[in-house]
């Protein structure tokens, strides 16, 4: 049978089911999760639709092979791509992002930032920032993992009893089902009440580092902080910020830790810039904070505070960040610095709106603080 | 082996399909035209992300429509367990049956078996689904999936595989036919990637300025087409500002309402500032929207 390709060439079924797979293989590489059964639903799906129609063609591709939109947008690159045979960037995300977040990097040019504070001082170019973004060099391979310091940091934020239930003999509803279940031996008769408590509700972290200059040193702490976070509470968000923010979520389910920090170097290309903690909390509050559960999510934003910025927009977007999460928890690895008190104008604007304050600057340091830490409420 | 029935669906050829979501009141563009002949003909659950008031919970309601068969929905939140989801005993019928039982010297055997009968079952959402007969199959609508658990999800994986339901005390239920199952999600969290494997993915966007003149002119007929262009430019303006919540399709709707309740005929400063409720749920967007030239709003053009 000779089928037309959405190419608008005849050619033969096995062209098409190469160019199919040519586009599997290359949305793969492009960051897309291709397994052998979604590969399998692309060959189903070809079954049902006119393959000359090449808009049609590129739409049921996308059905079966992207999960969220951001996977709509890079597909959508990868496809247009292989037809016009220009091979897909290395940045998809990136490019996937900055169509969402709708930055410009520009904006950051003019943000001075805590310049000074680095000692490093590059142009904020993004070539020069690109360089700079080699995560695998500030990666601490012999730090041991975070995961059960987040996993004591969770206990202690989660507060708040959930609608589930769980068994518990001391309870004070009972569990009628289980009670009915239980008295089968008994004629029926309810003697051994089954009782359940209220399970505790899950903590949604929201967690916002700032990857600018002044942060570099900390950066090992960070990547730390961001893999346990994102690995023990698989609810929570990772977002980045210096001058651009990026939620790089997706990017840290990965299991190879060199793999992920790969991925986010090619998508975090601001890495090291200027500061705009104004932006990042906009972006925050527009993105991931209005999607609701403002009762069970609490906010960490781990920055040192230094930014020029609008002082005024980090006061408002705090304040509306407030009002949408349970609580703010503010980790600041310079506090205690000489100069922190006098420059870091944006931490004092802050400072009214945070609910716990935490001057730690490596793992040890909060290991200590969450063991001090009292129960929020 | 297969026991389940074979459905012919009326989504069979491309171009008929706009035309007959049209004809139950919803503009369906080319990807939701696709997605769901696509998931008819390989039996695939569609899961629609997107901005509240976009029409995803419509889909799913016109295409019980257009199916001339029953809706189901389940709505999630969190807490969601199988007991409201699925069944459920009528505990308290069960313990009267026990007591009358019990007077009439019923042995206890006889009374086990009596009360763990279909009488005494309240089905859920997900198992009506599964027991509606054919030969049209139901459309399941599992509406905003992400405000439920993470367990309920799981739950969820196993049951969309096969449309199958074990109740310890009666048996095994196999869906005749299978139910059409529409998952949304408004984004609130990722959603896990195995269910999200299972399904058809597609993203539902606000739409173009002459996509959401259709649906007005559609749900409103009443309202003049000067004013519907104006309603959607507006709106459409509205959505490049960086709201916090921007109006969506059913504010849009709502707002075409407001308007032809009020005997409005054409759009200005006034009319807007007094009907900013209407298509702005925010009071920090209100006032935003206040704070800016309206007039120049109204008569902006977008590059």
């Amino acid at each position: 049978m000779t089928i037309k390709n959405p190419d608008g060439r005849n050619s033969e079924n096995h062209a098409v089911a190469s160019h199919t797979l040519n586009i599997c293989t290359a949305a793969r590489n492009a960051g897309l999760v291709i397994t052998p059964a979604r590969s399998i639903d692309v060959f189903k799906t070809l079954g049902c639709i006119d393959i000359s129609d090449k808009k049609e063609y590129q739409l049921a591709l996308r059905l079966n092979l992207a999960s969220t939109k951001e996977e709509e947008i890079i597909f959508d690159r990868v496809f247009n791509g292989y037809w016009n045979n220009t091979p897909e960037s290395e940045g998809d995300y990136i490019l996937a992002n900055s169509e969402m977040i709708k930055g410009s990097l520009d904006a950051g040019l003019s943000n001075e930032g805590h310049r000074d504070m680095i000692s490093e001082s590059d142009s904020f170019s993004e070539a020069a920032v690109a360089r700079k973004a080699n995560l695998r060099m500030r990666w601490d391979p012999l730090a041991p993992p975070l995961h059960k310091l987040i996993r004591e940091l969770s206990r202690r934020l989660a507060t708040r009893p959930s609608r589930r239930n769980q068994n518990s003999p001391h309870g004070t509803k009972i569990d009628i089902r289980k009670s009915v279940r239980k008295s089968v031996p008994f004629g029926m008769e309810l003697i051994n009440l089954s009782r359940t408590i209220p399970k505790v509700r899950k903590t949604r972290i929201v967690l916002l580092c700032d990857v600018s200059g002044s942060m570099d040193v900390f950066n090992p702490f960070l990547l730390q902080l961001m893999f346990g976070v994102q690995k023990t509470l698989k609810n929570s968000r990772t977002i980045v910020f210096s001058t651009q923010t990026n939620d790089i979520t997706p990017l840290l389910r990965g299991h190879d830790v060199v793999d992920v920090l790969a991925k986010v170097s090619r998508t975090v290309r601001y890495w090291s810039g200027g500061t705009n903690i104004a932006k990042a909390l906009t972006d925050v509050n527009r993105n991931v904070l209005a999607e609701g559960f403002s009762r069970s999510t609490v906010l960490i934003v781990v920055s040192d505070g230094y930014d020029t910025g609008d002082i005024a927009g980090v006061k408002r977007e705090l304040e509306l960040a407030k009002r949408r999460t349970r609580s703010i928890v503010w980790i600041n690895p310079m506090y205690g610095s000489s100069s922190f008190e006098i420059r870091a104008k944006t931490m004092k604007a802050a400072m009214p709106y945070i609910d716990e304050f935490l001057p730690a600057f490596n793992a040890q340091s909060l290991l200590k603080l969450i063991a001090g830490l009292k129960r929020l409420s | 082996m297969d026991t389940q029935q074979h459905f012919h669906h009326p989504f069979q050829h491309m171009p008929d399909i706009p035309e007959l979501f049209k004809a139950h009141g919803y503009i369906a563009d080319k990807a939701i035209s696709l997605t769901t002949k696509i998931a008819f003909d390989l039996g695939k659950p569609i899961l629609l992300e997107g901005e509240a008031g976009v029409g995803k919970t419509q889909l799913a309601k016109t295409l019980a429509a257009i199916l001339e068969t029953r809706l189901i929905r389940l709505q999630c939140y969190e807490g969601l367990d199988t007991s409201s989801a699925l069944y459920e005993w009528n505990y308290a019928k069960q313990i009267l049956a026990i007591r009358l039982a019990e007077s009439s010297k019923s042995k206890q055997t006889e009374i086990e078996t009596s009360i763990f009968t279909e009488d005494y079952l309240f089905t859920r959402p997900l198992l009506q689904a599964v027991r509606h007969g054919g030969p049209t199959p139901p459309v399941l609508l599992i509406d905003e999936i992400d405000r439920a658990d993470e367990e309920f999800e799981a739950y969820l994986l196993e049951l969309l595989s096969d449309f199958q339901v074990t109740i310890p005390e009666l048996g095994t239920f196999e869906a005749q036919v299978r139910p059409i199952v529409i998952l949304t999600s408004n984004r609130t969290r990722e959603l896990n990637d195995a269910l999200k494997r299972r399904c058809l993915y597609l993203w539902v966007d606000y739409p173009s300025m002459e996509k959401e003149q259709e649906i007005i002119a559609q749900h409103v007929p009443e309202i003049n087409a000067d004013l519907t262009r104006s309603i959607s430019k507006l709106v459409n303006n509205l959505r490049s500002i960086d709201f916090f919540k921007k109006p969506g399709v059913a504010e849009s709707l709502d707002w075409a309402q407001a308007l032809l309740s009020l005997r409005v005929d054409s759009i200005n400063s006034q009319i807007l500032f007094d009907t900013a409720g209407v298509l702005l749920k925010y009071k920090d967007d209100i006032e935003r929207l206040k704070a800016l030239d309206m007039e120049s709003l109204i008569d902006y053009k977008k590059p």
